[in-house]
C-alpha cells in the first residue's frame, strides 16, 4: 500500500483506529472501531465527521471562467450566485457522464469545483485540453486545503460553537460562508453526501485540518468512514460515479437523465450554448418528459431506455451492485448498488413522530430498470441464482422535516383503502354538536389565544355572519354604460347591496384611500387578484401574445418572515416570471440587517432596487415586529425615477393601521391587501384599497383589480360574512384609537415580562422588542413544536416558529404570539404580567398550569372595543333569538 | 481478537465443535472482527448436504457477502434460526452464536488447533 496517496488526516484515523482500504489511489478509513451501522446511525441522530480530502479540488478562473464551466458542465454558472454552490455533471459528448461535481462560489471572481477522487486525474485530462480554447486557469488546490463533511442533526451546534455564535451559514440548502473558527479561515458549505437536512461541508487550510477534526471530536463528533459515507448516499438515494453514472453492468454508458436528480442538474439555458452533449442530452431530457407521463412508445424509450430508481427487497436478503432484476421471466435491468441499511424506529404520527432508540434494518439498493417500470411495482432480484421479491418506491427516505433525516418504509407507503359506509348518520350528529359544544367552551372560556392571526370577532359580528344573507348569492358588476353602477344578476340582493356599498364606505375610511374592494374572501385571494391584475395590466396593449407574468418582484423571505400569500409557492405561483438567466422564479428578497433579522435593511434594500429595478414592491410579513419601512422605499423609487408598483401586505397588521403603527397610503404604498380576522375585528375575509384616483393612469389597474375580484377570483362572494364585517368596521372607526394603542402597548408589556421571567424573547430590546401585536420567544432550536404542544395541553395557544436562522417550521425554536385576540377580551399590564409568569413556570419547569390558565381566562369573558346599550342590546337579542328559532 | 481455547479452527475462519456425534459450527472473533457489522446470514435448511470444503451459506455485512465453509461432510441437522433476525449476534458473541449443526458426518477437513489457529490468523493480519 506504500504507493497510495494519504490525507492531511491520515494520523488522525490511525488514532482513531480506523481500518484503511485503498480507495481510488487512496488509503482511506473505511470504517472505524464502532462499525458502519453504528457510524451511520450517529450521523442520522447526532453528528459525525467524514474526511472528504481525498476529493479533486479545482480552482477555475480567469476572463472566460463562466463561459468555460457553461461549456464544460451541465448546470447553469450564471445562475450561481456569490455564496451559492450547484450540483453539476460533467458531461461527455455522447451525454453520459465523465463525472459529477459540485461547483462552489465562496468568491466573486472564482469557483471551486469538486470532483470525485478517484476521478481527478481523468477529469483533468478531460478539461485541460479543452480549457485551452477559453482564457482560463485551472489549478488543482487539492493538497492546499483539507475537506471534513460535519453531517448530522447536531452539525450546526457543533460549528456554532467554533463559529461563537455567528451562523454557520443561510439556513438553505447550498448556501456558503467564509468564517472563523476559532480564529482559523473555513469556508463552510451547507451541503453533503448523507442526505442530512443539517449538513456542512467544510474546507480549512491543510495545516488546520487536524485541529478542526480534533476540536469536532472534542465537541461529541464522531469519525465515520467510507462504509457509512455509503450506506448513508445509498439511503438518500444520492448516486455514486461507477455505479449510478458511467457505465451500466453491460458496459454501456449510462444517459445522464437516467438519474432523476439530472432534471437539476442539466440546464438548457441559452446562456450555455451548444455545450459538451447538449444535443444528446436535448433528446433525454425530451424523453424523460415523455416517459415521466407515461408515454412508453419505443422512440420516448430509445433515447433512455433504462432509468436509476430506489429499489427495496420484500422478502430476507442483501441485494449488491450487477444483480440482474426481473419482472416475471423478463429482465429489466440490474442493481447498481444494494446493502442492508440500519435506521431507527419510529412510534406515533405526522409532528408528534417520536424517533425511539429501537432500530431495525431494511435492504434497499438502486437499479437501473426499464423505464417502463411503474413505482410500487413488483419485481424479483437475482441474488445468486435465487429469486428475491422487491419493490420501487419512490424514495427510501424524506428530508423535508428537518432537523432529521426520515426514513420512508416502504409497507408504510401502501395505499390506503377507501373508507366504508356506516348507515345512520343520527348519532354521529348528536355527537358533533356535544364535540362543537366542548370546543366551543374550551377556546371561549379556559384557553388563552395568541395566535396572531386569530381575534373573536363580536356578538353582533358572529350573528350578522349567521343571519340569512349567508345563504345568498349577489353576483353584480360595474357597468360603463350606466356610469359604472352596479349591476346585479339575482333579484332580492338590495338589502346586501346596500350593505356592501356602506362596507366599502367604511373601509375606505379606516384606510384613508380612494377605492376598496370587498368581495374577496381571504387574504390570499385579495393577493391573488391583485397579482392577476398587474399581470393583465402589464399586457393589457397586446391581447395577441401569451401574456408575459411579473418580474421582478421584490418581497420579504418566508424564512425572514415573509407571508406565504406574497411567495412563489403561495399567491404568487401563477404570476411570477421565471429569469432565462437564473432559470429561477424573477423574485428577490429584502435584505435584512445583519444585528436584527427581524427587520428589512434600507441602504442594502436600495441597492437590490436599483440592481433588479422590481416592477412590483411588496411589503408586509407574516412574522413581523416592525413597521415597514414604505415611506424610504416609496422616496428612493420616486427619485431614481424607477417604474414600479408598491404593495403592503398587511394581512397580520391591517388592524393596526393608524397613528400607533403605519398608515400605509400616505406613506406611499399603492396597494394595501390584507385579511380582516387578525388584528382587524371582522370575520374571516379579504380585502383590497388603492389609492389612484380616476384622472391616475393606473386606475386603470384598480378596474382591472375589480374584475379579477369578480368574476376573476369569487362567484359568491359570501354574503353573511359580509354583512358582519360591515359591523366590524363599524366597531373598529370607532374603537381603533384606544384598541390600537393597547394592543401595542400589551405586547411591548408581556415582551419585557416574558424577558424578565428569563426567557430569550426575539428582537431589539431598544424598542421593547415589538412594534406590532407579536412577540417572539425563543425556545431553543427544533424545540419549537413541543412547547407550542406543551402550552396547548395547558390550555394556551401559541404557534410554533422558525426564526430567520432556522430551516423550516419543523427545526423552529421560537413560538409566535400575537395580542389582538387577549387584548380584546381587557386583558392589561396585570394580566399579562401573571401569563408571563405562567408560560415560564410551564416552558422553563415544565410546570402544570392549565388551572391557573383556565382561570385567568375565566376573568375575562367579555368583548371589549364594540358597542353596546339597552338599543344595541334589545336588537342584538333580536337577532339571536331569531336565529335560534 | 480472542481464540476459544475448546474449540477447532479452519484455515477460512469457522470453528467447530463436537458434540456427541454431531459437529457444531461458526465462525471466529477474527472473522467477525475482518467482516464487521454483519446484517444478514444466508443459511442452509435442515436435511441440506454439506460438503468439507465448500459453502454452506454465506454471511453478509454492510460492504460484502463472504461464503461460509463448512469444515465437515455432513447433514444439517439444525439451523441457528435466531440469526435469522439478528445477525449480528455472530459480531457480539461468535463462539455462543453457533450457525448450523451437522450430523451424519463423514469426512472432514484439516482443521486447526487453536495455537496453529492463532499463527494462522497472525500471518493474515
Amino acid at each position: 500500500m506504500n504507493e497510495l496517496k494519504r490525507t492531511q488526516l491520515y494520523d488522525a484515523h490511525l488514532t482513531a483506529g480506523a481500518t484503511m482500504v485503498d480507495f481510488g489511489g487512496w488509503e482511506m478509513p473505511i470504517q472505524y472501531p464502532e462499525g458502519i451501522v453504528a457510524e451511520h446511525l450517529f450521523t442520522r441522530h447526532s453528528c459525525s465527521l467524514f474526511d472528504v480530502s481525498h476529493m479533486g479540488r479545482l480552482r477555475v478562473e480567469g476572463p472566460d471562467a463562466v463561459a468555460f464551466l457553461q461549456h464544460v458542465l451541465t448546470s447553469n454558472v450564471l445562475a450561481l450566485d456569490l455564496n451559492q454552490a450547484q450540483y453539476c455533471i460533467i458531461p461527455a459528448e455522447d451525454g453520459s457522464a465523465v463525472d459529477d461535481a459540485y461547483l462552489y462560489r465562496f468568491y466573486q471572481d472564482w469557483y471551486l469545483l469538486v470532483v470525485n477522487a478517484a476521478n481527478t486525474e481523468k477529469d483533468l485530462a478531460h478539461l485541460l485540453p479543452i480549457s485551452k480554447a477559453f482564457d482560463v486557469k485551472i489549478t488543482n488546490i487539492s493538497a492546499d486545503y483539507a475537506s471534513i463533511a460535519v453531517q448530522g442533526p447536531k452539525s450546526r451546534d457543533l460549528l456554532t460553537i467554533l463559529s461563537g455564535g455567528e451562523a454557520v451559514t443561510e439556513p438553505v440548502k447550498n448556501a456558503l460562508n467564509i468564517l472563523p473558527l476559532e480564529g482559523h479561515e473555513a469556508w463552510i458549505a451547507k451541503t453533503g453526501y448523507t442526505g442530512e437536512p443539517l449538513g456542512y461541508e467544510v474546507f480549512i487550510k491543510a495545516e488546520d485540518a487536524r485541529w478542526l477534526w480534533d476540536r469536532l471530536l472534542e465537541l461529541g463528533a464522531k469519525p465515520a468512514g467510507l462504509g457509512a459515507r455509503d450506506t448513508l448516499r445509498l439511503e438518500a438515494g444520492m448516486p455514486l460515479y461507477g455505479h449510478e453514472m458511467g457505465l451500466d453492468a453491460e458496459g454501456k454508458p449510462m444517459p445522464i437523465f437516467a438519474v432523476s436528480l439530472a432534471r437539476f442538474a442539466v440546464s438548457f439555458s441559452e446562456n450555455k450554448g451548444n455545450y459538451i452533449g447538449r444535443k444528446p442530452l436535448e433528446k433525454q431530457a425530451a424523453a424523460n418528459r415523455r416517459i415521466l407521463n407515461r408515454d412508453f412508445a419505443p422512440d420516448a424509450l430509445s433515447a433512455l431506455p433504462r432509468r436509476i430508481r430506489p429499489i427495496t427487497l420484500l422478502d430476507r436478503g442483501v441485494m449488491r451492485a450487477g444483480m440482474p432484476v426481473y419482472k416475471g421471466e423478463k429482465l429489466v435491468g440490474f442493481v447498481t448498488s444494494g446493502t442492508m441499511v440500519p435506521y431507527y424506529v419510529t412510534e406515533g404520527e405526522g409532528l408528534s413522530t417520536e424517533i425511539l432508540e429501537t432500530t431495525g434494518k431494511r435492504a434497499i439498493g438502486m437499479a437501473y430498470l426499464d423505464s417502463d417500470l411503474l413505482d410500487f411495482d413488483e419485481v424479483m432480484v437475482d441474488i445468486r441464482g435465487k429469486r428475491v421479491k422487491a419493490g420501487i418506491p419512490p424514495y427510501h427516505m424524506r428530508v423535508d422535516a428537518p432537523p432529521f433525516a426520515r426514513p420512508i418504509l416502504y409497507d408504510k407507503l401502501a395505499v390506503a383503502e377507501p373508507a366504508k359506509s356506516e348507515g345512520d348518520n343520527s348519532g354521529k350528529a348528536v355527537s358533533l354538536l356535544f364535540a362543537a359544544v366542548e370546543n366551543h367552551l374550551w377556546r371561549q372560556r379556559c384557553c388563552i389565544n395568541l395566535i396572531p392571526s386569530e381575534n373573536t370577532p363580536s356578538k353582533a359580528v358572529q350573528l350578522l355572519c349567521a343571519s340569512d344573507p349567508s345563504f345568498r348569492y349577489a353576483e353584480h358588476k360595474k357597468i360603463k354604460s350606466f356610469y359604472d353602477a352596479d349591476v346585479f344578476y339575482y333579484q332580492g340582493t338590495k338589502f346586501i347591496d346596500r350593505v356592501e356599498q356602506l362596507l366599502v364606505q367604511e373601509m375606505r375610511r379606516y384606510f384613508g384611500c380612494t377605492e376598496v374592494e370587498t368581495r374577496v374572501i381571504s387574504g390570499q385571494m385579495s393577493n391573488m387578484a391583485v397579482f392577476s391584475a398587474l399581470m393583465d395590466w402589464k399586457n393589457r396593449l397586446d391581447r395577441k401574445n401569451t401574456p408575459a407574468r411579473l418580474g421582478y418582484v421584490l418581497n420579504n423571505h418566508i424564512i425572514k418572515g415573509g407571508h406565504l400569500s406574497a411567495q412563489p409557492m403561495g399567491a404568487l405561483h401563477d404570476y411570477i416570471a421565471v429569469d432565462p438567466v437564473t432559470e429561477r422564479s424573477a423574485v428577490v428578497n429584502f435584505p435584512v440587517c445583519k444585528d436584527n433579522m427581524f427587520k428589512i435593511d434600507v441602504e442594502e434594500t436600495k441597492k437590490v432596487i436599483a440592481e433588479y429595478r422590481p416592477e412590483l414592491i411588496i411589503f408586509g410579513k407574516s412574522m413581523v415586529l416592525h413597521k415597514e419601512p414604505v415611506a424610504e422605499i416609496r422616496k428612493f423609487v420616486d427619485e431614481q425615477a424607477i417604474p414600479t408598483t408598491i404593495m403592503y401586505d398587511m394581512a397580520h397588521v391591517l388592524g393596526l393601521i393608524g397613528d400607533s403603527f403605519q398608515k400605509p397610503f400616505e406613506e406611499g404604498a399603492e396597494i394595501v391587501t390584507g385579511s380582516t380576522h387578525k388584528t382587524f375585528f371582522g370575520p374571516q375575509r379579504g380585502v383590497i384599497g388603492t389609492n389612484w384616483t380616476k384622472d391616475d393612469l393606473k386606475y386603470g389597474l384598480w378596474n382591472t383589480i375589480e374584475t379579477r375580484a369578480f368574476p376573476g377570483s369569487v362567484s359568491n362572494h359570501h354574503l353573511g360574512t359580509q354583512l358582519g364585517l360591515l359591523m366590524a368596521a363599524y366597531e373598529m372607526n370607532q374603537f381603533k384609537d384606544e384598541y390600537q394603542k393597547a394592543i401595542i402597548h400589551n405586547a411591548k408589556h408581556f415582551a419585557k415580562a416574558l424577558k424578565a421571567q428569563g426567557l430569550d424573547v426575539k428582537g431589539d430590546p431598544s424598542i421593547d422588542y415589538t412594534e406590532t401585536h407579536q412577540v417572539i420567544v425563543g425556545v431553543g432550536y427544533g424545540a419549537g413544536p413541543e412547547i407550542a404542544e406543551r402550552l396547548e395541553k395547558n390550555n394556551i395557544i401559541v404557534n410554533y416558529q422558525a426564526i430567520p436562522d432556522e430551516e423550516g417550521f419543523t427545526a423552529s425554536g421560537a413560538l409566535r404570539m400575537g395580542m389582538s385576540e387577549m387584548t380584546r377580551f381587557g386583558f392589561g399590564d396585570a394580566e399579562f404580567d401573571r401569563l408571563a409568569e405562567l408560560m415560564a413556570a410551564c416552558i422553563l419547569e415544565n410546570k402544570d398550569i392549565s388551572k391557573e390558565v383556565c382561570a385567568l381566562r375565566g376573568e375575562h369573558l367579555d368583548m371589549k372595543y364594540c358597542f353596546s346599550g339597552a338599543e344595541f342590546d334589545q336588537a342584538l337579542s333580536k337577532l339571536s333569538a331569531l336565529i335560534e328559532k | 481478537m480472542t481464540i476459544n481455547p475448546d474449540l477447532q479452527y479452519t484455515k477460512s475462519h469457522e470453528w467447530i465443535r463436537m458434540d456427541g456425534d454431531i459437529a457444531v459450527i461458526g465462525i471466529s472473533d477474527f472473522a467477525q472482527d475482518a467482516l464487521g457489522d454483519l446484517v444478514f446470514v444466508n443459511l442452509p435448511e435442515i436435511g441440506d448436504n454439506v460438503t468439507a470444503g465448500e459453502s454452506f451459506g454465506d454471511v453478509e455485512s454492510v460492504k460484502a457477502v463472504s461464503d461460509l465453509i463448512s469444515p465437515v461432510t455432513g447433514t444439517v441437522c439444525e439451523i441457528n434460526e435466531e440469526l435469522l433476525d439478528a445477525p449480528e449476534m455472530l459480531n457480539n458473541d461468535p463462539y455462543g452464536a453457533w450457525i448450523i449443526k451437522v450430523n451424519n458426518i463423514d469426512g472432514a477437513e484439516d482443521l486447526l488447533d487453536p495455537a496453529a489457529y492463532e499463527e494462522h490468523c497472525a500471518s493474515e493480519a
